[in-house]
């Protein structure tokens, strides 16, 4: 080939680059949210945050590994408490060395973490998802999206995802009014290709802890157990999964059911009463974890406890609407 | 923690204090459990930054962590019922995976927190604005559901649930188990509020009738 040649197909080479560049369409904010959930389930990450909620500021590491298709995970708290959370595989452990008690939980292999439905047409209809500035945070170029809800139902966020990884530098939680009510900010975030066994391992002693676990997969005493759903939900939310198991120290099955918006999500258990008398004086309890909120009543002799990163009166009103009735067409038990 | 008291630490991390302070500081520290669990914080973030960056932790970090925060603009008023565009739900699968390739390479982040100027106003008492007075006296506007949905309807008055505390035990089985159907981000809120969550309000020591307890 002569030069003069070379030269016509470099030249062409170079516009066909320039012209597909040009073309590339830019992520719009609901995608960045598609490539931050990707990049939070997928990559393997050694971070050190500051989590900030209702005044309190607390340090904490988490390590997230994908090898071979097993997810592992470890969040540690720094701070007095010492509690860990360690995941590996379908096996979930809680260290609770306040307690001297560690919650070891075995999930059903069928379920996974990285199995949250992807954002859809109707979650779009409850919140406003824009990205409304790109700015240097701590010397990254990050994409400023915030997720804003359209009614009192469920809370927004506020997300600095970093411009070439997406993972998410910087997360606030606002609630219906916008307003920050839980914060995390990486103060150190690795992204490596190999992270060792060992970083999985608990750093707390258990010796003399007492080891909560649960049983065997109860599928047939679930067979023969109410069909449990919710009479009416929140506008957006949906029941996506119900299955049955046994929690760590519960004495029977528990019924677990999963409603989400496509953003947020709100877990129901329902297990059988075992002391009616007892808790007739607390038949409507509620209870906080940071910014999620839990609420338990008792429906039908069995207590039905509701869990969700939504506000106070979502779960209350979910966990009010829980019923033991026949079945509606449709749904299908997982 | 009164503020003379967190100061006096702040000073004793950053080595400012005189030593007499620092004498009777060291010997409050060795029987107050909160004040030395505040100290641990300080010793570890600073042993973490300064290992990897060789920044000093400004030991003021969490009063100027708190300020920013409820400085911070509101996120905007409950937004206007509208239908986002469709075609923003089309996802293209392919950018995700374009990112994970990009990635491969071992990619490092390090900064500074606590950069962000301090209040310049009394912000506290809207943070903690109950969502509950709203969300009781406001019928969803029927134009914000959806097709299918209820016109509208308010959500139903409920005997007020007393603050209860939930045995620790038991509420980790829920948190363990709604972690594991949250969304990522969610997940990591939720568990890392557990984490850090106070003990002594959490729970009590209450047995879980019919534990199954093993011993390792």
């Amino acid at each position: 080939m002569r030069s003069s040649e070379k030269l016509a197909v470099a030249a062409l080479a170079w516009a066909l680059t320039a012209a597909a560049l040009a073309d590339e369409p830019k992520n719009t904010p609901a995608q960045w949210l598609e490539r931050m959930n990707h990049a939070l389930t997928t990559r393997n990450y050694d971070g050190t945050f500051s989590h900030w909620q209702g005044g309190r500021v607390e340090m904490l590491r988490i390590i997230h590994r994908v090898q071979d298709g097993t997810v592992s995970e470890r969040l540690a708290s720094l701070d007095g408490s010492g509690r860990e959370f360690i995941r590996t595989g379908a096996n979930l452990a809680c260290y609770l060395p306040d307690k001297r008690t560690v919650v070891v939980e075995q999930r059903p292999p069928r379920e996974s973490l990285v199995g949250f439905p992807a954002l859809n047409e109707q979650a779009a209809s409850f919140y406003d998802i824009r990205e409304v500035a790109r700015m240097r945070l701590n010397r990254r170029d990050t994409h400023v999206i915030t997720v804003a809800p359209r009614d009192e139902f469920r809370y927004g966020y506020r997300l600095w995802l970093d411009d070439s990884t997406a993972m998410p530098l910087k997360t606030q939680l606002c609630d219906a009014h916008g307003h920050v009510i839980e914060q995390v900010v990486f103060a150190s975030l690795t992204l490596s290709p190999h992270i060792p066994d060992s970083a999985f391992k608990p750093e707390v002693s258990t010796e003399g802890f007492q080891w909560l676990r649960n049983g065997p997969d109860p599928q047939g005493a679930v067979a023969a157990a109410p069909a449990w759903y919710a009479l009416r939900l929140p506008p957006g939310f949906r029941m996506t999964v119900r299955s049955a198991q046994r929690l760590p120290g519960a004495a029977g099955p528990v019924d677990h059911l999963v409603f989400t918006d496509g953003v947020a999500s709100v877990s129901v258990f329902v297990e059988q009463q075992l002391r009616p008398s007892a808790e007739q004086g607390a038949a409507a309890q509620s209870a906080t974890v940071g910014s999620s909120s839990t609420f338990s009543t008792v429906v039908d002799g069995h207590r039905v406890t509701a869990v969700g990163e939504v506000p106070p009166d979502t779960v209350r009103f979910i966990a009010s609407q829980v019923k033991a009735q026949e079945e509606p067409a449709g749904l299908q038990r997982h | 923690m009164n503020e003379e008291l967190d100061s006096q630490l702040s000073a004793m991390f950053d080595d400012e204090l005189p030593a007499a302070e620092c004498e009777l500081l060291a010997r409050r520290l060795s029987r107050d459990e909160q004040l030395k669990a505040r100290w641990g914080r300080y010793a570890v973030i600073g042993a973490t930054i300064r290992a990897e960056r060789g920044v000093p932790l400004n030991a003021a970090l969490a009063r100027k962590v708190n300020a920013a925060i409820l400085a911070e603009p509101a996120l905007g008023a409950v937004a206007t019922p509208q239908r986002a565009p469709i075609s923003a739900w089309r996802w293209r699968k392919g950018v995700a995976g374009l990112a994970v390739a990009a990635g491969v390479a071992t990619v490092s982040i390090f900064w500074l927190r606590g950069q962000t100027p301090l209040a310049t106003g009394p912000v506290a008492a809207r943070v903690a604005a109950p969502v509950q007075q709203v969300l009781a006296a406001t019928p969803v506007a029927a134009s914000s559901a959806p097709a299918g949905q209820a016109d509208s309807y308010v959500v139903p008055r409920t005997p007020a649930g007393r603050s209860v505390v939930v045995p620790i035990t038991e509420l980790a089985n829920y948190v363990v188990a709604h972690s594991a159907v949250s969304s990522p981000v969610a997940r990591r809120n939720l568990l890392s509020a557990f984490m850090t969550s106070d003990p002594g309000a959490a729970g009590t020591e209450e047995p879980l009738e019919a534990a199954r307890s093993n011993a390792q």
